[in-house]
């Protein structure tokens, strides 16, 4: 449950003043567009990386394998600032455990090392690839054909547990890495080409059913991504229950930017994996570039609070932001989020230096190495700071207040066109 | 700083009920009592390493910690303390695996300053009840260990005790005055101890309750906490209990809410299921289920009348993400 959605709207703030800048109403379409347009560059760069898998299958080589994950780095720089979408919206909620899930048991899908396991997870070791036939929950399943159903119907989260990931961009990260077994120490996942040889040559066996499962999971990441584009569309349900309701839509905006800061990326992602000294205990732990991927979230939340989006050929999304609506009635208060939002993609952006110089996100993990420490530390403090800022903007623009009844469209979006 | 704030304490008369009274009458003694446990328990571990000697000790250590368990805000959040204290849930036992490398490892990592370093899933309440209440013989001489990880708990209890009350208490009670930057408004202190109790009474219904419960077709007794020293079913009592009280403390205004908790309580005293075995038989476990209800009521019912009473809304929170 996403309690702030419960909360409903003063009537004070937001419609009573007459000198707005912007209105809900085009701070909400704004929102939109740049939705459609971030989502819309996640999809073309997903399709590029569908290309570059379909040439790694097709000819096995270092180089064929090297541009596959060269662009799904790039295909994940869009992805990646979309995540300010996520927690503020129900039909993205819903959506994204489909293509980001995280963390996994990698184990249910392909090869691990011999120590690997998780005691909760009966499945961590399935090897799906590797077994064309098994038994999940007392039922047996048939996976002689790797099917989009397979994955994102049978083994997708199967026996309820989430670590159980079959589909998404991490699924795929780990079947062009594998395993990082590099620990705290420098290094990611060295997945051979060879493990997609067909024939002779081919490591680590079963490389046709490895080969058709890379080419199953990337196709189903494509058609999510469309799915999730379309619901943004002009006609799509996702705008429409923002559009619907406009100041529940601003709230959105606010919710999604203070869960993804506090609770998801500060707590969940950064500090827990500190405290935990733990290397799995990374984003894109498989590829190393987890750097890449907290830096464009907060670029993502910075891009919905200011209302303005960099496509990926150059252009510009923009237009009324919440940051004009906030300025209107606090001007403080906008001054200070601003600079707050510039402070974390900054110390965000440390973290991602320091990587690119040569110490990885997982180096930063380890036990006793303070420089790691202090910079995701940095990256955790402005996160938290900023979030205490959004809370206070939902305050300033009176939508937390007085009733509780929630938002239809919002909260059952489907509402929409009943 | 002291000073102003036994001024502050002592001027808010005992019939109010409001931020001052939660953090004079709940917050403040809960940590003492969490702080005076835990050194009970790390001066009789200094005694002795028997576990028969040292399981009543930690078990008043572990109830004095669910007392004040979802108090999250301040100077428990600030070095991840929480967590290291009680890491639990641990999906993929990161804990054992920590504790045994400890265990197997070089014994200067149990010095007090080694030690706060060590990964927090290998420490705290669950690391101690791994020694105390071992299901299967350990593979080497706990006793340094136990020793080390009950002086932590206590390290960690007095460290956080002292900072509410050298500075965290006052920035709290002093809200909404001119050079608090912390807190802006009152509002911002109720909205955030609103926060802690709707956040708190979530952690029962989906993690104390909902982890064994699992689903009708997969049960997971297993997965219950703090089964090895059989305080599942207590820590919801004593869960309840507190947050009931933390409630009235901020308003006698709520009496649905108080009676949500009262049903819930009800029903988890006459649940005869220590460690809440009976989620695998139907008919036992339809009264976990009637309890995990009461407490998605509970929760529902002071979103809706405590919210307004205290006129804020649920803030963000450490559960929003995944």
């Amino acid at each position: 449950m996403r309690p702030l959605l419960l909360a409903a709207f003063a009537t004070t703030a937001l419609s009573a003043l007459p000198g707005f800048a912007a209105t809900p109403a085009e701070v909400v379409k704004t929102y939109a567009d740049i939705a459609e347009a971030t989502y819309g560059d996640s999809l073309t760069t997903a399709q590029t990386l569908q290309a570059a898998v379909d040439a790694l299958i097709a000819a096995p080589s270092d180089d064929t394998l090297k541009a596959a994950r060269a662009v799904w780095i790039l295909a994940r720089v869009q992805y990646q600032q979309s995540e300010a979408y996520r927690f503020g919206n129900a039909i993205v909620d819903d959506w994204e455990g489909r293509v980001n899930s995280w963390p996994l048991d990698e184990g249910l899908i392909d090869y691990v090392a011999g120590d690997y396991g998780n005691a909760e997870n009966d499945l961590a070791q399935l090897n799906v690839i590797a077994t064309p036939k098994f038994t999940l929950s007392g039922t047996e399943i048939d996976a002689t054909k790797i099917t989009p159903e397979l994955l994102s119907g049978t083994l997708q989260e199967a026996d309820g547990i989430e670590a159980n990931v079959a589909t998404g961009y991490h699924a795929i990260e780990f079947l062009l890495w594998g395993q990082d077994l590099n620990g705290t120490g420098p290094g990611a996942g060295n997945r051979p080409f060879t493990d997609y040889v067909q024939g002779a040559g081919c490591t680590n066996g079963n490389c046709d059913r490895r080969a058709d499962y890379l080419r199953v999971v990337t196709g189903l990441l494509v058609g999510d991504l469309t799915e999730i584009t379309d619901d943004w569309s002009a006609a799509g349900a996702a705008r429409a229950a923002v559009i619907q309701d406009p100041k529940a839509g601003v709230l959105a905006i606010l919710t999604g930017m203070g869960s993804l800061s506090y609770g998801e990326l500060a707590g969940q992602r950064m500090k827990l994996g500190l405290l935990l000294n733990d290397p799995e205990e990374e984003h894109d732990c498989f590829s190393d570039n987890t750097h890449n991927s907290y830096y464009n979230d907060g670029i993502g939340m910075r891009n919905v609070y200011l209302g303005s989006y960099t496509r990926v050929d150059g252009s510009v999304v923009t237009g009324a932001s919440v940051s004009d609506l906030v300025a209107s009635v606090d001007p403080k208060v906008d001054t200070q989020l601003k600079g707050e939002l510039d402070a974390t993609v900054a110390a965000l952006g440390a973290i991602k230096i320091r990587a690119e110089a040569g110490m990885a996100y997982d180096q930063m993990l380890a036990a006793g190495n303070k420089e790691g420490e202090a910079l995701i530390m940095g990256g955790v403090d402005a996160l938290v700071t900023q979030t205490q800022s959004v809370q206070r903007a939902i305050a300033t623009l009176g939508l937390q207040a007085v009733a509780f009844e929630g938002s239809d469209s919002l909260d059952n979006p489907n509402a929409v066109f009943q | 700083m002291l000073r102003s704030l036994f001024l502050t304490l002592a001027l808010a008369s005992p019939a109010m009920a409001d931020f001052p009274e939660t953090v004079k009458n709940h917050i403040l003694p809960g940590y003492a009592s969490f702080a005076s446990a835990t050194k009970a328990l790390a001066d009789a571990a200094a005694q002795s390493c028997d576990p028969v000697t040292l399981q009543p000790g930690f078990n008043l250590a572990f109830d004095a910690w669910v007392a004040v368990q979802h108090v999250q805000f301040g100077p428990i959040a600030a070095n991840g303390d929480a967590l290291a204290i009680e890491f639990w849930p641990d999906p993929k036992g990161l804990g054992a695996k920590a504790q045994r490398g400890i265990l197997m490892g070089d014994a200067a990592a149990l010095t007090p300053e080694h030690f706060a370093e060590q990964s927090v899933a290998a420490r705290g309440l669950i690391g101690l009840e791994r020694l105390l209440y071992p299901a299967e013989p350990l593979p080497a001489e706990p006793c340094p260990l136990i020793r080390a990880t009950a002086a932590d708990l206590a390290r960690m209890a007095s460290e956080v005790q002292k900072a509410w009350l050298d500075g965290y208490a006052d920035i709290v009670l002093t809200a909404g005055e001119p050079g608090n930057t912390t807190f802006l408004t009152q509002a911002e202190v109720r909205q955030a101890l609103f926060t802690q109790l709707i956040t708190g009474i979530e952690f029962l219904r989906d993690q104390r309750l909902g982890r064994p419960l699992g689903t009708f077709d997969k049960p997971r007794p297993e997965r219950a906490e703090a089964r090895a020293s059989g305080r599942s079913l207590t820590n919801i009592r004593l869960s309840l209990q507190a947050m009931k009280a933390m409630a009235f403390s901020l308003t006698p205004d709520a009496p649905l809410t108080m009676a949500a908790f009262d049903r819930a309580l009800t029903l988890s005293t006459k649940l005869n299921d220590p460690v809440l075995a009976g989620v695998v038989t139907p008919a036992d476990r339809l009264k976990v289920e009637i309890l995990q209800q009461s407490v998605t009521a509970l929760h529902d019912t002071a979103v809706k009348e405590l919210g307004p009473v205290l006129d804020v809304a649920v803030g963000f929170n450490a559960a929003d993400g995944d």
